[in-house]
């Protein structure tokens, strides 16, 4: 019986027996990989940073450091373990030229320190706290696998020459999205560089529990220590060093979610066309006493066998690719110890993936329950329940072809049969569409608006350099002779302390200066104009719980300011957290200055910009649009790419899954297809009737899926824009690739496969069906 | 009357290998226009089979079918096709009604195939047939809101909507009750009297005994024929004992 039931499956569905054992597998070795991945990386992640002695607390600040009070103030205070501070000397990127090329285009900002004596070493890649020797510089392991740099490179920074004698992971900035970067050198090389560039502190400090660490930070602002600059925590440092790989892996998982999907969806329908082909069987099996159970298990057998070779496949290739994506991981973070712990857990995923399998199959066979011996003996087909488009009357039809209507009417009275399509083309036409129109919107020029910057021509930063105002002014007032340009702006970013509600107080960066030149989109209110107002980022005014209209005090050199907030705007840049004022500001540090200009003649940008290079050394000059390709155009290439490959693979599941559908329908109407031939309608009459069938549901699908896109999606989107800082965010579309060519695109596949799924009904004779 | 159906020598077996079994067996068969024709024997004797046959629903191994003087073996699936729906009409055992659609709706779909436009005509005709055929009224009901002598009865409207030359039936009463099953007998002997030609299926002598010429089938070959004079409504008992005298003699 066994035999008879798996041999005869595998007969009639060899295709689609393949297939799922393909969508197992796959399943199987994807989430094998992610459970391989997520160990070896929280290992790796440990490991180095157990090694490397991470700090617990970090405040970077730049300026004057009073290093007696910090000590007092570590050693009075219960909760530090250790405390040292660390000097970084930031070399501006131009002078860095590493194997004969600058580093002038890089968006790190790199710098140079000593290997540290207590904590927070620098880690070479054998995992030990190397020291070099005069004239050895280690390079961070980021420009290693870039292909910046590699051993035995001549470096020379700031007219002095170094040998590049090997890489170091460093604990807390290996990740490209921590945006500082540590080379390096020996102390007496150090003493030689540190007048070349601007010094940056590290203060650092380890707890005796990590628990404290909420508490220690309160302690650390209330003591109003140094701290022109952002702190960084120990889960964070963790965090930045978990996000690419953790993305990755995120990504691994949704793939194999999706892949799990489809395999569900195959054994749906092979299941179901067997339910239909085996009924007559079934119901005498239960006519003569046969328990339910026992039946499913003759079916279950298969599933289980299949779900078992998929997954012994899947955890094998499992363990032959993870060796490729594992690489990454070993070489920012190091080598990871338990494997035997990781191979197991790989197992678990696997074995996971086939419970869930075995126990989808164990789900849909409880049909059987719902098979009535008498009906399925005598009908030999299950008898589903007619239903709705009862107003529908052929009789009443004057618009559609007969064929046309049949097909749509059997769509409307059979509903439930369609919606599993329905389903997958509204998720198609969703995924298609989401990441699409996302990139649009991100590619558009329009999307500076949500990056707290102004329409202008040209942008010159001048940072990590003193005496910023002075070097600022000299530039305006070369502008302001410039015939080339109609008009600028300086915004001058200083960090101010912020009173809380709570008492609490939290560093801020506001940008000062006329904002009324180059006008951001507010999302809420207007930009500052007067002395006593000011503009905050969406995050900033959703960290401070501040609407517009409130007030806000302002710490500043030892007087409170009261300022009220007159706008909320969108900012992607600067970790979202900015804000924006026109008071004129006695003392603080200057962090940085920003130059905006608008030119005569914005297609001379280039050459204007480059004058003024030429001229500003100190400057980072650049077109605005280059700019936003700079800082945003990996971001765009990678949200193009997903764009493509989100249509590609929505593209093959939506054609699979109508082909499967398409012949399990036909399996399931044989009879009614018999019936219509007996009355004279030819397989091309048929096949109009199919492909009207897969046309309602496609069509249905697509709107509803474009629509779910441009609601649902756009705020998901939104969202997602959100939690980089942009508020009220909008689709930019493209409406004819949006609304003609995407439908298009995935209508033509889903009909060509409804013709290659339907191709069966030509083969069903008269006789076969409904001979008595 | 000119031949509507001529059979010659025609095979036809079913299965592969050992399991193969020949149903139809060199059979030979005419049938003229407006002649009430039976086809009894035992099952697995070949009578469907060969209703099948010279129906055009299915193909034959060996010999060859004319109908109306065209060979269904020459014939291309949609001329087939087009042929069934224009020419003949089949009432089956199961009602083979689509759900999901009203009886008037059932009746006029074949119709409905090549002449949308006309569906007011179409309609008119269809409702003429459910009151001749005594269903009038129940052109709004589904399928299953109808006994399954009504189904039947919608099942034959079906069948005449083209005005076909002939009409089968594969045990067009078997599923229903002796009432229910005269009832639908009359109906084919009336449509038999309109000069449309019937061949019915059936193991029941008393349905045989209503024709007017009986074939009898055994092992796929046909191996006596009865005729029999008009049935005038009031001769069945002497009717049936012809038939069944010769299916004793046959030894069926």
């Amino acid at each position: 019986m066994y035999y008879r039931i798996i041999r005869g499956d595998l007969r009639a569905g060899k295709l689609i027996t393949l297939t799922t054992l393909l969508f197992v597998t796959a399943a199987a070795m994807l989430v094998s990989l992610s459970a391989i991945l997520t160990v070896n990386l929280a290992g790796a992640i440990d490991t180095l940073m157990t090694q490397a002695k991470t700090p617990h607390f970090m405040q970077m600040h730049s300026g004057e450091l009073d290093r007696a009070r910090l000590t007092a103030f570590a050693e009075q205070n219960g909760k530090v373990d250790e405390f040292q501070v660390l000097e970084f000397v930031n070399v501006e990127n131009a002078r860095i030229i590493i194997g004969g090329k600058s580093l002038a285009d890089n968006v790190q900002d790199n710098g140079f320190s000593t290997q540290s004596s207590m904590f927070d070493y620098l880690l070479d890649l054998d995992g030990k706290a190397v020291i070099p020797a005069d004239g050895e510089l280690y390079v961070p392991i980021a420009y290693m696998k870039d292909g910046t740099a590699k051993t035995g490179d001549t470096a020379v920074i700031a007219g002095k020459e170094w040998t590049v004698a090997g890489f170091l992971r460093d604990s807390q900035m290996n990740s490209l999205l921590a945006s500082s970067k540590r080379f390096l050198v020996s102390e007496h090389d150090y003493t030689a560089i540190q007048a070349s560039g601007s010094t940056e502190y590290l203060i650092e400090f380890r707890l005796k529990e990590l628990s404290m660490l909420g508490a220690f930070k309160n302690d650390y602002t209330s003591a109003g220590l140094e701290a022109n600059g952002p702190s960084i925590t120990y889960p964070l440092f963790k965090m930045l060093n978990a996000m690419s790989d953790g993305l990755m892996i995120a990504i691994i998982l949704l793939v194999s979610l999706l892949v799990v999907a489809v395999a569900f969806m195959c054994i749906r329908f092979t299941l179901l066309a067997t339910i239909e082909r085996d009924t007559r069987e079934i119901g005498v099996m239960k006519a003569i006493g046969l328990r339910v159970s026992d039946i499913k298990k003759l079916y279950l057998v298969k599933y289980a066998g299949i779900a078992a070779l998929g997954c012994a496949l899947g955890y094998a290739l499992s363990l032959v690719f993870r060796g490729m994506l594992l690489d990454n991981i070993r070489l920012y973070m190091g080598g990871n110890e338990k494997a035997s712990l990781t191979l197991l857990l790989g197992l678990g995923g696997a074995v996971l993936v086939f419970l869930a399998i075995t126990g989808y199959v164990n789900r849909v066979l409880g049909r059987f329950r719902r098979i009535s011996a008498a009906e399925a003996v005598r009908f030999g087909t299950t008898q589903d329940k007619s239903g709705g488009a009862r107003q529908l009357r052929l009789s009443a039809n004057r618009l559609l072809n007969t064929n046309i209507f049949l097909g749509v009417k059997d769509v409307l009275a059979r509903k439930s049969l369609y919606v599993t399509m329905l389903a997958v083309i509204i998720i198609a036409a969703f995924v298609i569409t989401v990441p699409r129109n996302l990139y649009n919107t991100i590619a558009a020029k329009s999307f500076i608006t949500y990056m707290g910057v102004g329409n202008s021509d040209l942008r010159l930063d001048i940072q990590q350099t003193d005496n910023i105002a002075a070097k600022a002014a000299e530039v305006t007032a070369v502008m302001e002779k410039d015939p080339s340009i109609s008009r600028y702006a300086v915004l001058t970013t200083e960090s101010f302390t912020v009173l809380k509600e709570d008492g609490a107080e939290e560093r801020i960066k506001i940008e000062l200066g006329d904002h009324s030149v180059f006008p951001v989109k507010y999302a809420k209110g207007r930009a500052p104009d007067a002395g006593h107002e000011i503009a905050l980022s969406v995050m900033n005014a959703d960290e401070l719980g501040k609407q517009t209209g409130d007030v806000i005090t302002l710490k500043s050199g030892g007087q409170s300011l009261n300022l009220t907030v007159c706008g909320i705007y969108s900012d992607v840049t600067n970790g979202g957290k900015t804000a924006k004022a026109a008071f004129a500001s006695q003392a603080a540090d200057v962090m940085w200055s920003v130059i905006y200009a608008e030119l005569v003649d914005k297609t001379l940008t280039g050459g204007i910009a480059e004058k003024y290079a030429d001229r500003f050394s100190f400057a980072k000059v650049s077109g605005v649009d280059e700019y936003v390709a700079q800082t945003f155009g990996p971001t765009i290439s990678s949200v193009g790419t997903a764009s493509r490959v989100a249509i590609v693979m929505m593209l093959l599941i939506s054609v699979l899954v109508t082909v499967l559908f398409m012949r399990l329908l036909v399996a399931k109407d044989r009879y009614p297809i018999a019936v219509m031939k007996s009355l004279g309608f030819t397989n091309a009459d048929l096949r109009v009737q199919y492909f009207a069938r897969a046309a309602a549901v496609l069509a249905a699908g697509i709107v509803l899926g474009t629509i779910l896109a441009n609601t649902l999606g756009e705020r998901l989107a939104g969202a997602l824009i959100g939690s980089f800082g942009a508020a009220s965010f909008e689709f930019v579309a493209d409406p004819l690739a949006a609304y003609l060519f995407s439908p298009l695109m995935l209508a033509c596949p889903v009909l060509i496969a409804t013709i290659i799924g339907t191709s069966g009904t030509g083969h069903i004779t008269i006789s076969g069906h409904i001979k008595e | 009357m000119k031949k509507i159906i001529a059979a010659d020598h025609i095979d036809k077996a079913f299965g592969q290998g050992i399991e193969r079994r020949k149903v139809l067996n060199g059979v030979s068969v005419s049938i003229s226009g407006g002649e009430f024709v039976s086809v009894m024997g035992p099952s697995g004797s070949g009578k469907s089979s060969l209703l099948f046959a010279v129906s055009g629903m299915d193909t034959v191994d060996g010999g060859q079918v004319l109908f109306d003087g065209r060979e269904l073996g020459a014939l291309k699936e949609n001329e087939l096709a087009d042929l069934r729906r224009t020419q003949m009409g089949f009432v089956f055992q199961q009602p083979t009604l689509m759900k999901n659609m009203n009886l008037l709706d059932n009746i006029i779909l074949p119709s409905l195939r090549d002449n949308r436009r006309n569906v007011k005509a179409i309609t008119e005709k269809a409702r003429q047939l459910m009151s001749k055929t005594g269903i009038a009224g129940l052109e709004k009901r589904d399928i299953t809101q109808v006994s399954g002598g009504q189904l039947q009865r919608a099942g034959i409207c079906r069948a005449l909507m083209s005005s076909p030359q002939i009409l089968f039936g594969d045990e067009p009463t078997g599923a229903l009750n002796q009432e229910a099953a005269e009832g639908i007998m009359s109906l084919f002997a009336d449509i038999n009297e309109t000069g449309t030609a019937v061949m019915l299926v059936t193991h029941d002598a008393r349905i045989a005994a209503r024709t007017g010429r009986i074939l009898f089938m055994c092992d796929g070959q046909i191996v006596s024929e009865l005729r029999l004079p008009k049935f005038r409504g009031t001769e069945l008992e002497g009717r049936m004992e012809q038939v069944v005298t010769r299916m004793r003699e046959l030894g069926i």
